[in-house]
């Protein structure tokens, strides 16, 4: 449980850059930006999923590994792994569709995909090192 | 052998096993545990994948103009009775004496603006333009990509013939995935014919001067008023200045209460 501190600290980023994400796409407002993509990517249609902005889905699975951050046992470190995991991936093809289709990168994004990466590397090790029982 | 040695000695294979176990099995990491990771990850990335097709599938501009396409004559149905006995003249939609102007900056490649043009236009024209208290002055950029140009060539020159909203609403209902290319000569062709505008002539216009104008004029005014994304509205009173209109939505419900605010 060593690893709570940093995995609680980079789930805080993960959720400050989703409910910003958030917050702009219910405003209809245009993200601060210095790449200049943000705002197509923002637009795009990758940036809802079954009707919801992917940045509601992230921030969603932010606050779940925030919480099994302190939860106890190996189910809970297994649960994080598997969101994290869930959340990588999806953010690989977000990546995926910034370097093609839409063709524009939106900083937060990137932001958002170092966050879930270091989200699931601590996981991954608080699962491998968790104490049983 | 006292018993403190054997103890001793006993202590000393004991750690020794210790030892060679860490060798072997690190710390905390037995066999089943890696198991337990690789089966995360991959029902992870299997999830992903099915929410990726299922959801893709389900939703989203691509797949509704599939839908629309496949029955010829649903989305130009709509796209005629929302604009029917409303006036238009080149990029204007309504009555010239209408006292506000209600300025739409679109790039027909976005998904947002279909939203918009699909949802809530019809709305905007049967509440506020019809009643002559504003009219609508659409102006075409290019914020999604290449292909937008040739939509919005389209658009402009079926302008020419008064039918660039009516247009407009054609290519939405077209609009496949941005980028993909989905703008074709065959798309502007079907999308003048359902709307009523000469094929050819819009094909011909579509590289004339005047549509060159038209782009550049649009281009210039986005510039001018830091406009880089779509849809982007903009509000003019009489003898006021050129507003950028802050909607809380785009649907219709969402938008006319922000045109209201607006418009006291």
């Amino acid at each position: 449980m060593r690893l709570r501190a940093p995995i609680a600290a980079a789930c805080v980023v993960g959720i400050a850059i989703a409910a910003y994400l958030t917050y702009v796409h219910y405003a209809h407002t245009s993200p601060v930006c210095t790449t200049g993509g943000c705002e197509k990517v923002q637009r795009s249609k990758y940036a809802e999923l079954g009707g919801l902005p992917v940045a509601l889905l992230g921030l969603i699975a932010y606050v779940t590994l925030l919480g099994l951050a302190f939860a106890r046992g190996m189910n809970a470190a297994t649960a994080g792994v598997f969101v994290a995991a869930v959340g990588v991936a999806f953010s690989g093809y977000l990546l995926w569709a910034q370097l093609g289709p839409i063709d524009a990168i939106c900083q937060w994004c990137l932001g958002n995909d170092v966050t879930i990466a270091v989200v699931a590397a601590l996981y991954v090790v608080r699962l491998l090192t968790e104490e049983s029982g | 052998m006292t018993a403190r040695e054997v103890i001793r000695s006993l202590d000393a294979g004991l750690e020794e096993r210790h030892v060679r176990s860490l060798l072997v099995h690190p710390v905390g990491m037995p066999r089943n545990r890696l198991l337990v990771l690789g089966s995360a990850i991959a029902a992870a990335v299997a999830a992903v994948v099915v929410i990726i097709v299922v959801a893709g599938s389900g939703s989203g501009p691509s797949t509704t103009t599939t839908t629309t396409t496949s029955q010829p004559g649903g989305g130009g149905t709509e796209a005629r009775s929302t604009f029917a006995g409303v006036p238009q003249h080149d990029d204007t939609l309504g009555k010239a004496s209408a006292p506000v102007t209600l300025t739409v900056f679109e790039d027909p490649q976005c998904p947002f603006c279909r939203q918009w043009n699909i949802d809530t236009l019809p709305t905007v024209v049967e509440n506020y333009v019809r009643t002559g208290r504003i009219k609508i002055v659409y102006r075409g950029i290019v914020v999604i990509g290449p292909n937008s140009v040739a939509g919005l060539r389209a658009v402009y020159a079926a302008g020419q013939q008064n039918k660039l909203w009516n247009m407009v609403e054609a290519l939405y209902e077209r609009q496949g995935d941005e980028n993909s290319g989905w703008i074709t000569l065959g798309a502007i062709r079907s999308a003048a014919r359902e709307v009523g505008a000469a094929p050819a002539k819009v094909i011909t216009s579509a590289d004339s001067k005047a549509v060159d104008a038209k782009l550049t004029q649009a281009a210039n005014l986005a510039r001018t008023y830091g406009v880089n994304g779509t849809p982007t509205f903009a509000i003019q009173k009489p003898l006021g200045a050129f507003v950028q209109l802050r909607v809380s939505s785009l649907d219709p419900g969402g938008f006319t209460s922000s045109l209201d605010q607006a418009l006291r």
